[in-house]
């Protein structure tokens, strides 16, 4: 019996082999996107799975009035563990926060994240570097880890674990130190590094004032995390009154700590934000809805099939099958061709997964045994196939054996309206998905050539480790850049417009004070970024105190002052009064999604990291020997910073910027090419058995005189309706959506009319290629044939 | 073996009961070879429905062996099929999917027969139509006079008391139809099978023992063949 019904099943899909192709081919491509998603869902929310007691880890951060920070000082990880018993373990991590060359002979290693960690941090994070991890002896010496790549490149021959000696720094002034060997960092984990300072304890002496370090916990199992919170607080607040801060004041009243779960802190830390999150989350709905869309494609031409099983249907039952037995019957024949289309989407997947990997920056691969897919696909396929296999199966089995073997029979109105829903779903997303695509790329357009209020190109943000906060000592370094031919402006900053952040501190004119962030600068800052100054000047060395108390504001800090001539006007913040000499025009610095803050540039602030951002601006034509010329003379140019010249461009930086926005095309794209493919896919098939069960139709109306292109007209636009039903549908759901996405702009483009009309043109151009090609191979056939045969 | 009694069938339309068969009472006894005629649209296939349970009637009762089918459930119905009816159609209705040799094997595997049993009844069964030679071809490889043999073939296999035919030979040219006809008689005869027929040829009708004639859902006449052929 069973292997009766299998081999039926296999020449009825073999007999219907184009929809049957259509029908395993939609299932597969939409299993292999739903597979990578998957997979991908599964890495995101999975970091640090190794860390011992993952769930009870949490990192300790301080609640500001406006704001979470991470970053706590590290007397308050020892306090902790000394005052808590709740509190298992704790672990301190400093980034380096500069980068230096690492030397052994004549290979080097320039690290980006040197990070420190304390001993017990390393065991709570179980690292596990090369030689096993020791405790250090005292509070001076820590062990000196490099990461595996750098590792392999200063000793690539090296097999044992004994310490080796390598120069730190630039060779003129840099000192030997011992390397203990080389420690994995798990790219899988929130805690990065390239080169790694296990230390017994991390800043020792330091006081409650020096917010520098990351600070995390284990807690004993069944801690109660809210209660543990308030316990921290209150020991934080006395410890800061300890310090010397007034019990009154608003720093020790709102003083607050929270614990924020290891589990969160890749996808949605408290002191960040939740962007990576509602991906990954989107990402998953994308992934379940290209599924149901393929099933319903899937029940779609299953049910569109049954006329042409009605009649088989009939004779089974008149044969004496239950009911039970066909649904039986024709749930196996669906798994079939579930089980086909599993196997064809995992090979897609395999096959998918290098360019998936590149575009997120995962190491994603498929084995079943390490991530579950052993039990979670064939479940998947168990579900697929009940899912679309169910209606079908009822409806089929559910013919009445009278009716069907009169001949003329037709599926009921009632599946009629159902296919059509379905195929206008489909069309909706697939609509929506071409619209979204369209106004993101059209959004990433805006950005990349709208005026960003200044110019990377040509620019050099080049890696530095000397401080040249005092415009005397940057002079000499200036004088012999600009020596060089092709080398057209040279500055040194403490901020470059990279994206990140500038500090931030209150500034007052004439008693109206707002928080501005400030930009502590060199000469011809402006100028080597082309930051147009609208009034006023630039700074200049011919005016003697533009070093001491000169500062511009840019256009959002006059406006936000409410000055209408600023320039003369006089500046307080940070504890000094600046002169205003100028206002340059907004320059985007933080990227497109947050608007331009009040700025003020001055060339010299206390408040101010050291300047040490050295930016080189060239001229295009000599880019090449400019560059040739900095890497050789480097050396003599900038002595504190040894004889290594590391440089990238400023636009290459910049442009990092929209990578997630470039990530999110790249999705909206293959989002739209699965769906319209898959909604091809679906109408195609339904215009083929529709315009196959009208045949007879088609015959009698040629016999009656119809032309080629009223049938063309009579088959297109019972489907053309549905289609624009269906834009009609996309239209306020694309905008909404797409209203919402660039919510998160400050500069944005607004909507515009051209997305919704392409993707109505596109789906409507496709349905009408699909439908006609179709009707014009019924129309072709000789009506004398099919009216004979009836 | 079959009593109808007062059977009605209608189908409602816009309020107005559209009558398909009206009053009708007849019964057949085991062993008869019954061929029901009349024109088009006079009830004739929806009388043969309901007698093969395909159709409930409206109104009236109908006992098979003794037993009332109007009140009966599904799967007594289905118990009724594989054990007592044989059906034939006009359009032969064979499985398009199925070789010769399944087609006519399927009704055995409903009535969970073993293999071995069912191997023996098909090969008997194809050696008695000359069909061994095609048993591996699918229906769209034959004639239609060859799709009918296998038709019967089908019916006849899981051994049924009651063979119902609807218009068996109106798809056929004479010859074969005349060849068609004598098996069933061959069959009535010889084997005793009960078989209902319904048919628009006098001719046909010949080969049967007794006429039932339908006009306008009611029967008309109701007459035994005086010279069998």
């Amino acid at each position: 019996m069973f292997r009766l019904n299998l081999k039926i099943a296999l020449r009825n899909l073999w007999k219907h082999k184009l929809v049957t192709a259509i029908n395993i081919g939609g299932l597969s491509v939409a299993l292999a996107a739903f597979l990578l998603i998957t997979l991908y869902v599964g890495y995101e929310t999975s970091y640090d799975a190794s860390v011992p007691g993952r769930e009870r880890v949490f990192q300790v951060c301080r609640s500001l009035p406006d704001s979470k920070t991470p970053y706590t000082p590290a007397a308050l990880g020892q306090l902790l563990k000394r005052s808590l018993p709740d509190i298992e373990a704790t672990g301190t991590v400093k980034k380096g926060g500069f980068d230096f060359a690492v030397t052994k002979e004549d290979r080097t290693y320039f690290t980006t994240d040197y990070t420190l960690i304390d001993y017990e941090g390393a065991r709570l994070f179980d690292l596990k570097p090369q030689g096993g991890l020791k405790e250090p002896e005292n509070d001076q010496t820590g062990q000196f880890y490099l990461s595996d790549a750098a590792f392999q490149l200063l000793f690539p021959k090296k097999r044992d674990n004994a310490p080796e000696l390598v120069v730190l720094g630039s060779k003129s002034a840099g000192f030997t130190a011992p390397v203990a060997g080389a420690a994995h960092a798990n790219p899988h984990s929130v805690l990065q590094y390239d080169a790694l300072s296990v230390q017994k304890q991390l800043g020792s002496g330091e006081g409650f004032d020096s917010n520098n370090y990351f600070t995390y916990v284990r807690v004993k199992p069944g801690t109660n995390k809210s209660v543990l919170e308030a316990e921290i607080t209150k020991l934080y607040r006395s410890a800061l009154i300890g310090a010397g801060a007034d019990a009154g004041s608003s720093e020790v009243k709102t003083a607050a700590i929270i614990l924020d779960p290891l589990n969160n802190l890749h996808l949605k830390p408290a002191y960040g934000s939740d962007a990576p999150y509602k991906t990954v989350v989107a990402l998953l709905a994308l992934g379940m809805l290209i599924l149901v869309i393929a099933c319903i494609n899937f029940t779609n031409l299953s049910i569109a099939q049954a006329a042409g099983r009605a009649r088989e249907v009939g004779i089974r039952k008149v044969m004496g099958a239950a009911r039970r037995r066909l649904a039986q019957q024709f749930i196996a024949e669906i798994f079939l061709q579930c089980l086909l289309a599993a196997a064809l989407g995992l090979v897609m997947a395999e096959l998918l997964i290098p360019r998936f990997n590149s575009v997120f920056q995962v190491p994603l691969t498929i084995r079943p045994f390490e991530n579950g897919l052993l039990w979670k696909f064939p479940l998947i396929i168990i579900f697929i196939s009940l899912a679309a296999g169910a209606y079908p199966a009822v409806v089929l089995s559910g013919f009445r054996p009278a009716a069907v073997l009169k001949g003329n029979f037709q599926t009921s109105a009632e599946t009629t309206w159902l296919r059509k829903g379905l195929l206008v779903f489909q069309f909706t997303a697939a609509a929506v998905f071409i619209a979204s695509l369209l106004i993101v790329s059209a959004q990433l357009r805006y950005m990349r050539t709208e005026d960003k209020g200044f110019r990377a190109e040509q620019v050099l943000a080049v890696t530095n480790m000397r401080i040249y906060s005092d415009p005397k000592k940057f002079e000499p370094a200036r004088a012999q850049l600009l020596g060089i031919p092709g080398v057209r402006n040279a500055t040194v900053a403490t901020d470059i417009p990279d994206g990140s952040k500038t500090g931030t501190a209150r500034y007052t004119i004439s008693g109206k004070e707002i928080m501005t962030g400030f930009v502590n600068v060199d000469f011809d800052y402006f100028e080597t970024l082309s930051i147009p100054i609208v009034s006023g000047r630039s700074f200049s060395p011919a005016f003697k105190t533009d070093t001491a108390d000169a500062a511009i504001l840019n256009e959002r800090a006059v406006a936000r002052f409410g000055l209408t001539d600023p320039v003369g006007k006089l500046i307080r913040g940070c504890d000094k009064t600046y002169r205003i000499v100028g206002v340059a025009k907004d320059a985007k610095a933080q990227g497109f999604a947050q608007a331009v803050e009040p700025t003020i540039y001055t060339m010299k602030n206390t408040c101010a990291n050291p300047k040490v951002r050295i930016l080189i601006k060239v001229e295009a034509s000599e880019m090449l020997s400019a560059i040739a010329a900095l890497r050789k003379r480097w050396p003599e140019i900038n002595k504190g910073d040894g004889e290594f010249f590391r440089y990238r461009f400023l636009d290459e930086i910049y442009g990092r910027l929209f990578h997630k926005e470039e990530q999110l095309q790249q999705v909206f794209t293959a989002a739209a090419v699965l769906t319209v493919l898959i909604a091809m896919m679906g109408l195609f098939a339904y215009a083929r058995y529709l315009i196959g069960s009208r045949n007879k139709e088609i015959a009698v109306r040629k016999v009656l005189g119809a032309g080629s292109f009223q049938l063309l007209q009579l088959f297109n636009a019972g489907f053309l309706k549905l289609v624009l039903l269906a834009n009609l549908l996309a239209w306020p759901l694309a905008y909404l959506f797409m209203q919402a996405w660039l919510g998160g702009f400050a500069y944005r483009i607004s909507i515009p009319l051209f997305p919704f009309l392409a993707a109505c043109m596109l789906t409507v151009f496709l349905t009408l290629i699909t439908v006609s090609a179709q009707a014009w191979r019924a129309m072709k056939a000789s009506p004398a044939g099919t009216l004979k045969y009836e | 073996m079959i009593e109808l009694n007062n059977i009605e069938k209608y189908h409602p339309a816009k309020g107005i009961k559209h009558y398909v068969l009206r009053h009708v009472s007849a019964s057949i006894a085991s062993g008869e070879f019954v061929s029901v005629m009349g024109p088009s649209g006079a009830g004739k296939s929806t009388l043969l429905n309901i007698l093969g349970m395909l159709e409930e009637p409206t109104y009236g009762t109908y006992h098979f062996m003794g037993e009332d089918i109007t009140s009966m459930n599904e799967r007594k119905r289905i118990e009724l099929y594989r054990n007592h009816i044989g059906f034939v159609f006009q359009a032969y209705h064979l499985i398009d999917e199925m070789t010769v040799q399944e087609n006519i094997e399927a009704p055995l595997i409903y009535k969970k027969i073993v293999a071995s049993e069912r191997k023996s009844r098909v090969a008997d069964l194809l050696d008695r139509f000359n069909m061994v030679a095609k048993k591996d071809l699918f229906p769209s490889q034959l004639s239609g006079g060859q799709q009918q043999l296998v038709g019967i073939a089908r019916a006849l296999v899981a051994e049924p008391s009651l063979i119902l035919a609807d218009e068996p030979t109106g798809n056929l040219q004479s010859a074969q139809a005349a060849e068609i006809m004598s098996l069933f008689r061959k069959l009535n005869r010889e084997e005793g099978i009960t078989i209902v027929q319904v048919t628009h040829s006098e001719k046909n009708a010949q080969y049967g023992n007794r006429i039932l004639t339908i006009e306008d859902g009611v029967v008309r006449t109701d007459t035994p063949v005086a010279g069998q052929l």
